[in-house]
């Protein structure tokens, strides 16, 4: 089958790439794993030093390589936690990479493993000393240190293949890495530019590590990330990816299933898009937060909690989503309600926008029929202004109410990046801030410029050697 | 816009004219006050963007329209906001669809011919003098020879067809309407623009009413306004004017404005107000000035603004290229008329949130049906409607006790049509449905809509018939102007923005005269 997601894992201190492989084989081929490579020797072109900008930018380099415009996930252990929130900023930020050009698209949620924290990482002052001890003449870890180190980090043993991989892979980290983390890259407080991220997140951590164990967790990170969902681990230690690959996986499918999967799928294509240094930093970013999946648990902010599945009701009705995927549209609704500016005007006779929603939920609440047919004739009666929501003397004042219920369900709507693609619309990816000014050059209908995606028509004449050379990339 | 290096005066110095506003109205004004050497200051109570802040993003485009929430009320509430409004330095040509075409001569005449509606205390050879000055001043695009007008002539090539403009073009051609390509104040050639920079072609956005970074599209924020502030013109943004200071003779002689949540006083020798057709009247009426006529905020007039859309074989996708690249005049005095005046007809192309919130609010669409009118967004091709709208006394903009963000009374606005606006309404649907289905349009949908916000301080010969005199000048205090959409007797056909700039530059001269 082909994969849905994309899993960018970003290991801890002392291990390499190679740390993905219990959890590979614990996924299921859904998912595409994809390990980044922190751990390069020194002297190599794309080693990295330890700090967390020169992490994330190694990190963000591997998943513009990686990225195939599809929905991804980030994994982070550890070290990589700090790096994951990192990216995540930059990506909801709607930043470019280090090719200053093009940004990414398609972060869905995280999976962190005894993650270190966007702030300081705690850790005994004598347990970073010894550490750094250890590299001190720029060697790297002997057996004794690489063997003291891993059984400092785990609850229980692993089984031999596991441990001496873990071995190994400790035995030829990149001092200089090793030391540039416990020295900058730990210490270094990055809380302010990461800020809050409202991104679905599960965060395991073990009941037997300490500084990052489970019982310190939620301290560190539930105002990093107020969506975090946090899952101690008995009997484990800090090495969870080895010591519980099945639970990690658990987490990731988990996510997708419950949380990532029921939201709508920007298509790959246009992810890409969207991605590209055509479209604009602001968009980018706004795409980025609207196609983060909705919150299941969405405390309103405008609206009462009866009031808002009032209108979860409605906007089923009203603006019903296509296939089975879902946007919380009256979650969407109340926080716009809840935020300013208003849209400019509101009908006379009617109370300012948020008051006018909650008489009118309330309202309609006490008359909403059982039955499906029945709310269908309702609403239907309320739109042509045929019946009256009782908070309003009128029924004309009342469907006009009811037409901007309509309007600000299908703006929501119509504003995700998967609805815009849905309808067609790439006119996003033009009249940016993008290196050169990018607009279109094909107007006729049916036809397409080679940049757009391809179910938008034929080529038009002058596109078509260039659209060639593209999909012959894309094909590579 | 750069507003560095720009001259400031102190709020003490008693400058010679203040501006209330830097839209299609207070932009053209200012420049040729400043231009003659005159001390000006222009408020606006927006900011000033920089090209950056214009977003592809429509979702939070509207940050450049006026959002301080307005009351509608009537038969057909006009939806502000996004549709009716600017703010910022630029004020609604930030915003506007630089749809230029020129007022029609009878138009101007429209009572005469008909008896109903109004004249325009303004010669047509006069204004047509001051139109050609801003088509130079701003760029100009547009077809020579005009079909409608042999003498006219355009200072560029018009901008390239998209799919709607090539659609209602066959669509007239079957039907032996004529049609051609719009004049538009977008540049089909790159151009230095004089103290702004140089304005780049052929990107053919279809999101200009989300601001335009390119500057294909004129603004007065990247003519008229960097040329005043080369003549020594302030301008001030996040400055909303909220009273009128007057001596005892009852002449103006400053201004109050709040800027960062602080009053401040300006003295000036002489004020023009060019806050817009709603912000104009509620100012004057929450100062109770200029209004022995007791017409501020009477005869609210809009255009007729109704949409059809065709639904193609082919992906269409309108947003790409110039919206509204192709016009007809046939329609703006139609041989079987059974009303007075007429409208022109454009091709269109629209955003997709606008597009959804017309399907709601213009055509009552919801659930299955309006998912799937979304769905056939990228097959359709529209056409639009602009119409005269008859001045009434029912429709008018009064005062709430409901109070703003800066303290004023909230305006409530209502607009109903007449007869005469619905039979324009239902000749132009069935004349733009016919192009549709004349081009190939599998089915056909109305959008009914409103659009522009004019006439509520008209201009007259008579002080008791309107607020100012036929120069802008108010008809109770010698050194008190309207520059803006208030002062429209009539709607008109064409759209007001090129006329207003013109209108600008006339109000300009005759205050320079004396
Ligand atoms: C969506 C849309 C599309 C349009 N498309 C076209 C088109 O294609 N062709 C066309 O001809 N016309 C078009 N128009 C109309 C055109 O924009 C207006 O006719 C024109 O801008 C009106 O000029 P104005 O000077 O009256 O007001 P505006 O241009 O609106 O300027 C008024 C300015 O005054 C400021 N202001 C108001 N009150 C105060 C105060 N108290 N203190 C300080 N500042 C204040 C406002 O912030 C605003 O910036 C369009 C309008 C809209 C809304």
């Amino acid at each position: 089958m082909m994969p849905v997601c994309t899993v960018f894992f970003l290991p801890g201190l002392g291990l390499d790439a190679t740390a993905a492989a219990p959890l590979g084989e614990a996924l299921d081929d859904r998912f595409r794993l994809v390990p980044i490579e922190f751990a390069v020797p020194a002297g190599e072109p794309d080693a990295v030093d330890g700090s967390v900008d020169a992490l994330t930018r190694t990190a963000l380099a591997a998943i513009a390589r990686e990225a195939d415009g599809g929905p991804w996930i980030l994994l982070a252990h550890s070290m990589g936690g700090k790096i994951a929130a990192a990216i995540a900023a930059h990506v909801l930020a709607g930043r470019t990479g280090p090719d200053g050009e093009s940004g990414l698209f398609g972060l869905a949620g995280s999976v962190l493993l005894a993650p270190s924290p966007p702030s300081p990482e705690p850790m005994s002052e004598n347990r970073r000393v010894r550490m750094i001890g250890w590299v001190a003449d720029e060697s790297t870890l002997d057996e004794e240190q690489a063997q003291e180190f891993l059984s400092g980090n785990i609850a229980s043993s692993l089984s031999d293949a596991d441990s001496a991989s873990a071995l190994q892979q400790l035995s030829r980290f990149p001092p200089s890495l090793w030391r540039g983390w416990l020295e900058v890259g730990s210490r270094e407080d990055i809380s302010h530019e990461v800020g809050t991220l409202d991104l679905p997140v599960t965060v395991l951590a073990g009941d037997d590590d300490d500084d990052l164990g489970s019982t310190a967790q939620p301290a560190l990170l539930k105002d990093v990330y107020p969506r975090a969902h946090f899952v101690p681990l008995p009997s484990t230690g800090h090495l969870i990816a080895y010591e519980r690959p099945n639970e990690v996986a658990k987490a990731i499918v988990e996510l997708w299933d419950t949380v990532i999967e029921p939201a709508p799928q920007t298509p790959a294509e246009w992810g890409r898009l969207i991605a590209s240094s055509r479209t604009d930093v602001e968009v980018r970013s706004n795409f980025a937060e609207r196609a983060v999946p909705d919150d299941a648990t969405y405390a309103p902010l405008a609206l009462t909690e009866d009031q808002l599945a009032t209108l979860r009701r409605l906007a089923d009705l009203l603006v019903p989503q296509p296939g089975t995927a879902r946007i919380d549209l009256a979650a969407r609704v109340d926080a716009r309600l809840a935020g300013k500016p208003g849209d400019g005007w509101r009908p006379a006779g009617l109370p300012d926008d948020r008051v006018a929603y909650r008489l009118g939920l309330d309202a309609l609440a006490q008359t909403w029929p059982d039955s499906p047919a029945d709310q269908r004739v309702l609403v239907g009666r309320l739109v042509a202004g045929e019946e009256a929501v009782a908070a309003f003397p009128t029924a004309e004042l009342s469907r006009r109410w009811f037409e901007d219920v309509r309007v600000d369900l299908v703006q929501s709507w119509m504003a995700h990046p998967a609805s815009q693609a849905r309808i067609g619309y790439d006119g996003f990816a033009t009249g940016g801030t993008a290196p050169e000014p990018v607009g279109f050059s094909e107007l006729a209908a049916g036809r397409r410029e080679s940049w757009e995606p391809r179910e938008l028509g034929r080529l038009g004449d002058r596109h078509e050697n260039h659209d060639q050379e593209q999909h012959e990339r894309d094909d590579a | 816009m750069n507003l560095d290096g720009m001259k400031t005066y102190q709020d003490d110095d008693e400058v010679d004219v203040v501006v209330v506003g830097t839209g299609a109205g207070g932009g053209p004004l200012l420049a040729r006050l400043a231009a003659r050497g005159l001390r000006v200051v222009a408020f606006e109570a927006g900011p000033n963007f920089d090209s950056t802040d214009f977003t592809q993003d429509e979702l939070t485009a509207p940050r450049i329209n006026w959002l301080s929430e307005r009351i509608s009320g009537g038969d057909t509430p006009t939806a502000f906001g996004p549709n009716n409004s600017g703010m910022g330095v630029g004020g609604g040509t930030l915003h506007w669809g630089a749809f230029t075409p020129r007022p029609d001569p009878r138009d101007l005449t429209l009572r005469t011919e008909t008896g109903v509606g109004a004249d325009w205390p303004i010669a047509h050879a006069e204004l047509v003098r001051y139109l050609v000055e801003v088509e130079r001043d701003i760029g100009v695009s547009g077809p020579t020879p005009y079909p409608w007008d042999a003498e006219r002539t355009y200072l560029y090539e018009p901008v390239a067809r998209n799919a709607p403009a090539d659609l209602m073009a066959l669509g007239c051609e079957r039907l032996g309407v004529r049609a051609t390509d719009a004049p538009a104040a977008m540049i089909s050639r790159d151009r230095e623009q004089p103290h702004h920079g140089l304005r780049r072609a052929g990107f053919n956005l279809g999101s200009i009413h989300q601001g335009d970074r390119f500057g294909t599209k004129a603004s007065t924020a990247i003519t008229y306004l960097p040329a005043a502030v080369a003549d020594g013109a302030e301008i001030r943004p996040n400055s909303m004017v909220t009273g009128i200071e007057r001596d005892g003779s009852g002449r103006v002689t400053g201004v109050t404005y709040l800027a960062d949540g602080v009053e401040r006083r300006q003295r000036c020798a002489a004020l023009v107000l060019a806050g817009g057709g709603v912000e104009t009247p509620r100012l004057l009426l929450h100062t109770g000035l200029a209004n022995s006529s007791g017409l501020v905020g009477r005869n609210f007039l809009a255009h007729g603004a109704a949409q059809v859309w065709g639904r193609f074989d082919e992906q269409i996708r309108g947003y790409r290229g110039y919206p509204s690249a192709l016009i007809t005049e046939d329609f703006v005095r139609p041989q079987d008329a059974d009303f007075a005046g007429g409208y022109l007809v454009q091709s269109l192309g629209v955003m997709p949130i606008n597009f959804a919130t017309n399907l709601v609010r213009g055509a009552g669409l919801w659930g299955k049906e309006l998912m799937a009118a979304l769905d056939d967004y990228r097959f359709s091709a529209g056409v639009g409607m602009n119409g005269e709208f008859l001045p009434s006394e029912d429709n008018l903009l009064e005062l709430t006790d409901e109070l703003d963000e800066w303290g004023l009374p909230r305006a409530e606005i209502s607009l109903s049509p007449g007869e005469n606006e619905k039979a324009i309404e239902r000749h132009a649907i069935t004349r733009m449905t016919e192009m549709l289905e004349a081009a190939g349009a599998r089915s056909t949908r109305v959008v009914l809509r409103s659009a522009h916000t004019l006439g509520t301080c008209r201009m007259s010969i008579d002080p008791s018939d309107g607020v100012v005199d036929p120069d802008g000048r108010s008809h109770d205090i010698d050194n008190l102007w309207i520059c803006d959409n208030s002062t429209f007797p009539s709607s008109l056909s064409a759209n007001p923005g090129l006329t207003q700039m013109a209108l600008a530059l006339r109000t300009a001269d005759r205050m320079l005269a004396g």
